[in-house]
């Protein structure tokens, strides 16, 4: 199999990597880094500008997995490289949440667990995780449970909370073109999440994971309201729990850092 | 605009759940409805509407439709229009600008490239291969060389 970071992955959050690899060796499961490939690229801001463009990168990073398993752990990657890989019948493409779910199973899973993790988690899909739901087959674009169950795996609790199918406000080129509209639909989430007193969001995005993390601080630094809630990719939940060092899965070096949480973790 | 598109927004029945169902509708002015049905009238997007980069792609009102429209295809079409007539909004440029020099629209910049590093993480996105970053920069030129320089 070939694992695709993408942008956001391989340059802004690369532990989920590090915790990714560490998943697939305890599994058993041989991966390798897609070398030489790039942004996958975003499928709703390259669409909105070239179609074309959005295909043929797509396709030049699908060709390089020379017919091996595309695996990817961001919902935009996900849905570029899939869509790509059926319109041109080129490729196998999968989502790492998905292909936990379906491939091992969460009984198998809960096999590799040696240390539980009693947390109370706010779980974000992500809009692309499950929408354009023909072509995601494989879960309810309304009120999906997979990731619910999923994080039982280590004992973890999904708490439900105001918003919960919401966007992040990161998506569709918002943040990074519109930024004050994607920083009120992030208030709007985190007033949510806020108050059901979780001890992180959980997401399987690293642009949810982004928006989430750099956006919280940038709320804070706008002398608006500070959340502190800690956010932390699934793949990243289940490295620790089956053993990987928090140190290792860079969690100490996203934006928002809660002692209190990494102690939870450590413990 | 495409003809397929055009035909099925008029099987409309101004039901109001894409609204409904839109989050960033309810923090901005962003309609849906309104944007896609000034395309059934004029035929084109409104030039002054920034509005339409307000839309997250979340797909809820495309997937709740009763009629089957993709609107959120439909306004993704939309924005293409736009650019071709009045180029990328000013931040987005920007993004397109990395993708064109680096292959990345979130490019790594020394401090990424360190910490994965300290993880003990090769750099093997196409930024970091001379040849791949090659290749890829030049198909992006080739499909945007009107809207990036
Ligand atoms: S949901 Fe569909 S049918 Fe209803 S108003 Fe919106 S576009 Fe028209
Ligand atoms: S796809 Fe865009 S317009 Fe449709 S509900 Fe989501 S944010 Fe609103």
């Amino acid at each position: 199999m070939k694992f695709f970071p993408g942008c956001m992955i391989h340059n802004r959050y690369p532990g989920i990597e590090k915790a990714l690899y560490y998943v697939f060796e305890k599994l058993g499961i041989e991966i390798s880094p897609l070398e030489g490939s790039s942004c996958c690229p975003a499928p709703s801001i390259t669409r909105s500008v070239s179609s074309e463009l959005w295909e043929e990168l797509a396709q030049r990073n699908l060709k390089l997995a020379d017919g091996e398993t595309v695996i990817t752990a961001c919902n935009g990657c996900f849905t570029t490289l899939l869509e790509v890989s059926e319109k041109f019948g080129a490729g196998d493409v999968r989502h790492v949440a998905e292909f936990f779910y379906a491939e091992i199973g969460a009984e198998e899973l809960k096999k590799y667990v040696e240390k539980r993790l009693p947390l109370k988690l706010a779980i974000h899909y992500g809009c692309h995780f499950f929408r354009p739901s023909k072509h995601k087959r494989f879960t309810s674009p309304e009120r999906p449970k997979m990731l619910d169950e999923l994080v039982e795996v280590f004992g973890a609790e999904s708490v439900d909370y105001r918003y919960k199918f919401m966007c992040c406000g990161g998506g569709g080129g918002v943040r990074a073109g519109a930024t004050e509209v994607s920083h009120d639909l992030l208030r709007k989430k985190m007033d949510g999440i806020a108050e059901a007193e979780v001890d992180a969001i959980a997401v399987i995005c690293p642009l949810c994971m982004n928006q989430f993390d750099n956006g919280q601080k940038e709320l804070r630094e706008l002398g608006g309201e500070d959340y502190g809630i800690p956010v932390i990719h699934y793949v990243q939940l289940l490295a620790i729990a089956m053993g990987m060092d928090v140190e290792d899965t860079g969690l100490e070096r996203h934006a928002i850092v809660s002692h209190s949480f990494i102690e939870k973790l450590v413990k | 605009m495409n003809e397929e598109y055009l035909r099925k927004l008029n099987t409309c029945i101004q039901c109001g759940t894409c609204i409904g169902s839109c989050f960033s509708g309810k923090v901005t002015a962003l309609n849906t409805r309104k944007i896609l049905m000034e395309y059934i009238a004029k035929g084109k997007p409104v030039k002054e509407d920034d509005t339409i980069w307000f839309c997250v792609t979340c797909y809820a009102c495309q997937e709740r439709c009763p009629r089957g429209i993709p609107l959120t295809d439909i306004l993704i079409e939309a924005r293409k229009e736009l650019v071709r007539e009045k180029g990328l909004p000013g931040r987005l440029k920007n993004a397109f600008g990395f993708l064109a020099e680096y292959s990345a629209l979130v490019p790594a910049r020394d401090e990424h490239a360190k910490l994965r590093e300290e993880l003990g993480l090769p750099l093997y996105h196409s930024q970091f291969v001379d040849g791949a970053r090659k290749e890829v920069v030049e198909i992006v030129r080739k499909h945007l060389g009107g809207v990036v320089r």
